[in-house]
């Protein structure tokens, strides 16, 4: 009778790293079902397109860097459905294909692939589209009527125009944006999930909303024209990005503290680039830029041991 | 902390059976913490039950007490889970347990002969730490709170709880003889939630006053795992932090293990040494799981020989110890130890044969109870970086296993911290 011996602990938490990836998956159906409902067969193959690029990305640097594949992990399936839900629904398909071969490539599997990359994958890939097709990542369509209708997302017609889109609007989604990010309803629906299973520390979300919050209050009250803090709250990309992409493990800050200071950092330069920036949303580059000082975060933010004397 | 899947259920239900007639006793002189004790006895000595076999040989060291007549054939390396052999001595039993009789006016005796008893009675911590307890009790400063542990954190184990449950009288003796040890202000009875039959019979032992106790407090604890982790414990119940590199009597604290308790008071009421305990033989390959009292030197396989544990299934592994701390140990020639609290037989090995890379999701931060970085540790150990270990604090990991329980990559951080620490240069 051959047993086995192995260090302590003997028992592990049923978790596992495909399994948090396949929960995040499970926290995103909801805005996929209203992209798909306000962008009907569009969003689809959007989603379906950026999928498929991501994974077969990922089973290809595997092989060619003799590593076994790792598409089991589910972490490309997320990098493609993410980026899918954040680039908009007129998007050519070769653009979207491109943008998931880059996230996947340039974005994670460059770094040394899964926990080794600094920058959230998905945000690559649509910071890169960005850079090479800045028109096609700005073109916007009305997802209400059957025929696409040209218009502006809220974000840009308060900029722009200093035309305030109705809240009820946002919350519910019939706004143009990206493919994922107009419904706050479906987002937070699926943020409560992820909470409630302990999928995401509560910590980055509600700090980065928290200090949102905070800011556009104070501009708010010396100048409505700012818009209103539930207005910067729902519109654009700031519910996906604090659910989804400030949650990601891999790119954001392992200390306690450290995510407080992540969430603030985050919070603050995308108000600022709301406000002061060239450009309408700001979300993408803002977590991106903090990606940046995670590492220096950490390290700066190591927890002090129960009982530590200086 | 964590909340680890507790699996006590069957155990908790199951009340104490014996097994007090071992045909060999394998005793190793180390089973606790200090230098090993002195070996008294030759080869083919007769020994009778309770004397010594083996005596302190320094400040921290313990006597090692004979369970039962017999004579001594084998002076040599025996099986030890810890050490995998220490010198031991091997026992072949003949006598039955003697007759106990109580000790005469237990109220005179002084705090110093006490003390006296318990050392000469082989006592040790119970919990798993196997600290010689007539040590404790001599804190070199005052302590004002005395905390009575009966946690047991510990997956599937229930041997504390079996104890609280039917020996509630001789655990409160236990802390009354070392309330008059210590002279602490207060007496907290920590005990968690899910423990429901041993809160009710302390929760009446207590408001029946018949014990001279100062003021005792029974703390109902949330099950937390490692929540009967004496700096655990003290911080849950006090809020006092003791100092990294410190012990509890600094912060004026003292914990003892219900077990250690109840040998206390065998050892001053009965004059019986440490010689045999409550083991938890749990696991899905036994046909019935038992809590079982054996004598400290019993081999597991004696017991499976003897019929009063069976097998239902081939285990894959064997646990000395709870499942979070516990030993895996290759056959069954290991013998019961002062230190022993369970005995777990499983047929499936849930730790993964290969480990995942990390996604700092930053879970065993959250899970450390010492509140460290283990994702850092690990990751400077594996690049070998052993002289930054001291920047993230290794030496304060009490090795409890939350992270690697936690670990969704199933990374066994537990392991490289153990690797980190031995590598570590010693900073003198």
């Amino acid at each position: 009778m051959p047993l086995r011996i192995s260090s302590s602990p003997h028992v592990r938490a049923s978790a596992h790293t495909g399994w948090v990836m396949q929960q995040v998956i499970i926290a995103l159906l909801p805005a996929v079902a209203a992209a798909v409902y306000f962008f009907r067969l569009s969003a689809v193959w959007l989603i379906f397109n950026c999928i498929i690029s991501c994974v077969m990305t990922e089973e290809i640097v595997c092989r060619l860097r003799h590593k076994p594949s790792t598409i089991r992990d589910a972490s490309a399936v997320l990098t493609g459905l993410l980026l899918a839900l954040i680039l908009p629904p007129t998007i050519p398909w070769y653009a979207a294909t491109l943008g998931g071969i880059f996230a996947v490539l340039f974005g994670k599997q460059i770094f040394g692939g899964l926990g080794q990359n600094i920058f959230n994958p998905a945000l690559i890939g649509r910071a890169f589209l960005m850079a090479a097709y800045p028109a096609m990542l700005t073109h916007w369509v009305n997802p209400a009527g059957v025929d696409a209708v040209t218009s502006a997302t809220p974000l840009a017609l308060r900029k722009f125009d200093q035309i305030i889109t109705p809240l009820g609007d946002l919350f519910l989604g019939t706004t143009s944006g990206s493919l994922g990010e107009t419904s706050a309803l479906c987002l937070l629906i699926g943020g409560v999930y992820l909470f409630a299973r302990t999928i995401a520390d509560w910590r980055i979300p509600f700090t980065l909303m928290v200090t949102v919050l905070v800011t556009s209050t104070i501009f708010y009250v010396i100048d409505p024209v700012y818009g209103s803090p539930l207005f910067h709250l729902f519109s654009g990309g700031l519910l996906i990005g604090a659910l989804f992409m400030a949650t990601d493990p891999v790119t954001t800050p392992v200390t306690k503290l450290g995510r407080y200071i992540f969430a603030i950092g985050c919070a603050l330069m995308i108000m600022v680039i709301r406000y002061f920036g060239g450009l309408p949303e700001g979300v993408m580059y803002a977590i991106l830029f903090m990606n940046a000082f995670v590492p220096l975060i950490n390290r700066y933010t190591v927890p002090k041991p129960l009982g530590y004397e200086r | 902390m964590i909340h680890v899947k507790e699996h006590k259920e069957p155990q908790h239900g199951r009340r104490c059976e014996k097994f007090v007639t071992p045909k060999k006793l394998y005793l190793p002189l180390s089973q606790h913490i200090g230098k090993p004790a002195e070996l008294k006895v030759k080869l083919k000595d007769q020994v009778n039950a309770f004397d010594a076999l083996a005596e302190y040989s320094a400040l921290v060291s313990s006597r090692i007490h004979a369970p039962l007549g017999g004579v001594v054939t084998a002076i040599d390396n025996c099986p030890h889970p810890v050490l995998l052999r220490s010198l031991g001595v091997t026992l072949q039993c003949t006598g039955d347990s003697p007759q106990l009789t109580q000790r005469e006016h237990i109220e005179n005796l002084h705090k110093d002969e006490l003390l006296g008893i318990i050392k000469d009675a082989g006592i040790v911590g119970m919990g798993g730490a196997c600290f010689p307890t007539y040590l404790k009790l001599s804190p070199p400063q005052p302590v004002d709170t005395f905390l009575v542990n009966g946690c047991e954190c510990e997956p599937y184990l229930a041997c504390d709880y079996r104890l609280m449950e039917e020996e509630t009288e001789s655990i409160l003796r236990g802390a009354e003889l070392v309330a008059r040890i210590i002279d602490p202000k207060q007496i907290y009875f920590c005990i968690e939630e899910n423990k429901p039959a041993a809160i009710k019979k302390f929760n009446l032992a207590l408001s029946m006053k018949k014990y001279r106790l100062p003021e005792s407090r029974l703390v109902i604890l949330k099950s937390q795992y490692p929540q009967g982790g004496e700096r655990q414990l003290i911080h849950q119940v006090t809020r006092r932090a003791v100092p990294c590199g410190k012990l509890p009597f600094d912060v004026g604290c003292l914990v003892q293990n219900v077990a250690t308790l109840c040998a206390i008071y065998e050892a001053v009421y009965f004059s019986k040494p440490l010689v045999e305990r409550i083991v938890t033989f749990a696991g899905d390959c036994l046909r019935e799981p038992k809590n079982l009292w054996v004598k400290i030197g019993t081999s597991i396989k004696e017991l499976f020989d003897e019929k009063i544990l069976e097998f239902d299934r081939e285990p894959e592994k064997v646990i000395h110890g709870g499942p979070m701390m516990g030993i895996s140990i290759e056959n069954l020639d290991y013998p019961i130890l002062k230190g022993t609290s369970g005995v777990l037989f499983f047929s499936k090995d849930e730790v993964a044969p290969l480990e995942g890379v990390c996604i700092r999701c930053g879970r065993c931060v959250d899970a450390c109870p010492m509140n460290l970085f283990p994702s850092e540790i690990i990751r400077r150990v594996k690049h070998k970086q052993f002289d930054r270990l001291d920047e993230v604090f290794l030496s304060d990991c009490i090795e409890c296993g939350c992270c690697t329980y936690v670990c969704p990559a199933k990374i066994p951080l537990v392991h490289y911290i153990k690797e980190g620490k031995r590598y570590a240069p010693k900073n003198k």
